[in-house]
């Protein structure tokens, strides 16, 4: 999958997501539950396709972007932008609140 | 060697370890990531029983995600032989070398301790499990992954005359030089068994690819498929348009066919559609929890274990430190390495909240994506995505998200090759 991602809708999402975010205080870089980080159990349903900890091998690797890229790129695919594939049906079947929380804890890899 | 002198040795085995492990990454410089040495001083321990998809994922994962738990995978044999792609050896186009896993990395870089044995006994009360050379050992939780069992077949004297290949490895192979034995207007038959079985599109996805390559090497072989469900039982839309369409000449599909016996001698498979005498069968019996798992297989008409999915710990209360992932668990979700692999990641997840005092997460999510060969060269996909329900207590499928392809691609089989290495990578390294 080759794709571009036109800079001034990265930054008005970015904006967007960043508001968002910070409306949902449990979500920040840190949080943690009592053992084990937010959003990490539900990220690993993307690791045997895009690598553990979303380093690949793989599809796309997903370490390395910004909660807001992710978050994006998710939702295109889930609004049929990408067309009918097996990635567009699979970010279907979560939640925003979900792919908020996954796009999070994903950031958080380097 | 007793219980006590295996711990030692396995400690002293953590501290040998290298200081340091490359990783390689196709897009970044090789990072250094430090190692993880199993634990000296263990908080927790755990016995992982299996080392297929999801034994050798739950190992990985309780040392990724657990505080200084100490994990010890028994596995009977020493490497892994990957069921995902293993039809392809049928064709030809894949080998059982190249579908070979160790349990190095688990080892080197995550401090899993690695037991190369036979388990005989498991104590769910004492936690205990016993080894075919009389060792006990103990923890504080046990993890089963035994895989699955096969039903006797009245008259399956030798299963080598009717191989199911369903695991992979040497029927794998033998199934490949019958077929490559077969006349070239010869008759083959596979028997697809009741649901559940171990990956739904399996025995339809290695009947199109035996169709595709008798086409070219047995021009006038037939396939007869005896189905003891009712209809194809997953990607109904593909597989009729490929059995009744572009295989249409190769294939004979007979739902409702339930095998009552075989004749091994004369090649005989008795069905309740009829007698089929052929040169090649691929008799895939009706399934079971693994043996070891046998006492506690009380769900399905005493198949499979009936486990809460939030943890996967078996809900017989005289087995709740004893938990149960992958194909022998009784779930709503398919028996499948790609899920397989999830569960055992919840069922970390669980243990790692357990052991640190808290509660398994209340919302657990998993999903199941795989693809099927319809040709030698081109695939489908079929995917959903699984959301746990309070009420139900289940996993249920997210209806937009439960999907398979509009017909077949040869990008899709690419897309299988790279799906292929991410899940093996994710699971064993």
């Amino acid at each position: 999958m080759k794709r571009m991602i036109s800079p001034p809708r990265v930054i008005a999402v970015a904006i967007g997501l960043a508001g968002l975010l910070s409306a949902l205080p449990a979500l920040s870089q840190t949080a943690t539950s009592p053992s084990g980080p937010i959003g990490r159990l539900l990220a690993s349903n993307c690791f045997q396709c895009h690598g553990t900890n979303g380093r690949g091998p793989g599809f796309d690797t997903l370490a390395g972007k910004s909660a807001s890229e992710l978050y994006k790129d998710m939702k295109e695919f889930q609004a049929g932008k990408e067309g009918d594939n097996i990635m567009a049906r699979h970010v279907m079947g979560y939640s925003d609140a979900q792919l908020q929380a996954l796009a999070q804890w994903l950031s958080t890899q380097r | 060697m007793d219980r006590r002198q295996f711990v030692r040795s396995a400690a002293t085995a953590g501290l040998l370890l290298p200081a340091g492990l490359v990783l390689a990454d196709s897009n970044k410089a090789p990072k250094r990531v430090p190692p993880s040495p199993a634990p000296v001083a263990a908080k927790a321990r755990v016995i992982v029983i299996g080392g297929g998809m999801a034994g050798a994922t739950v190992a990985k994962y309780l040392r990724l995600w657990g505080d200084a738990v100490e994990v010890t995978l028994i596995e009977r044999n020493p490497k892994y032989l990957s069921n995902i792609m293993s039809s392809l050896v049928l064709t030809g186009q894949r080998s059982l070398s190249g579908l070979t896993f160790g349990y190095d990395t688990l080892q080197a870089r995550y401090g899993v301790k690695l037991v190369v044995g036979e388990v005989v006994e498991v104590d769910p009360v004492r936690v205990q499990v016993r080894l075919a050379n009389g060792t006990w050992l103990s923890a504080d939780r046990i993890v089963m992954a035994p895989g699955i069992g096969f039903d006797a077949v009245p008259g399956l004297d030798d299963v080598n005359r009717m191989p199911h290949a369903w695991q992979a490895g040497a029927q794998t192979t033998l199934l490949a030089r019958q077929l490559a034995a077969m006349p070239s207007n010869g008759v083959a038959v596979l028997t697809v068994p009741k649901v559940p079985y171990r990956c739904p599109p399996g025995p339809y996805e290695r009947a199109c690819l035996i169709a595709d390559w008798l086409k070219v090497n047995k021009p006038r072989a037939k396939l007869i498929v005896l189905d003891a469900n009712p209809d194809f039982v997953t990607e109904v839309d593909n597989f009729s348009k490929a059995f009744y369409g572009l295989h249409g000449k190769v294939i004979e599909y007979r739902p409702n066919s339930i095998i009552s016996s075989v004749d091994t001698h004369q090649m005989v498979v008795y069905a309740s559609t009829g007698a089929v005498q052929a040169h090649v069968v691929n008799l895939i019996p009706q399934q079971r929890a693994g043996a070891l798992a046998a006492g506690l297989a009380t769900a399905n008409g005493g198949r499979f274990v009936p486990v809460d999915v939030l943890s996967y710990a078996c809900l017989d209360p005289a087995a709740s430190r004893v938990h149960v992932i992958g194909d022998a668990a009784a779930t709503t979700q398919p028996k499948a390495g790609h899920i397989a692999n999830q569960e055992a990641k919840v069922c970390a997840d669980a243990l790692a909240r357990i052991f640190g005092g808290g509660q398994p997460d209340p919302a657990p999510v998993t999903n199941s994506a795989c693809y099927s060969t319809i040709t030698r060269t081109q695939a489908s996909w079929l995917t959903a995505v699984f959301q746990y329900d309070p009420v139900s207590k289940t996993m249920k499928p997210a209806p937009a998200s439960s999907a398979a392809s509009v017909g077949w691609q040869a990008d899709n089989f690419d897309q299988m090759n790279t799906w292929f290495k991410a899940l093996m990578a994710d699971s064993f390294a």
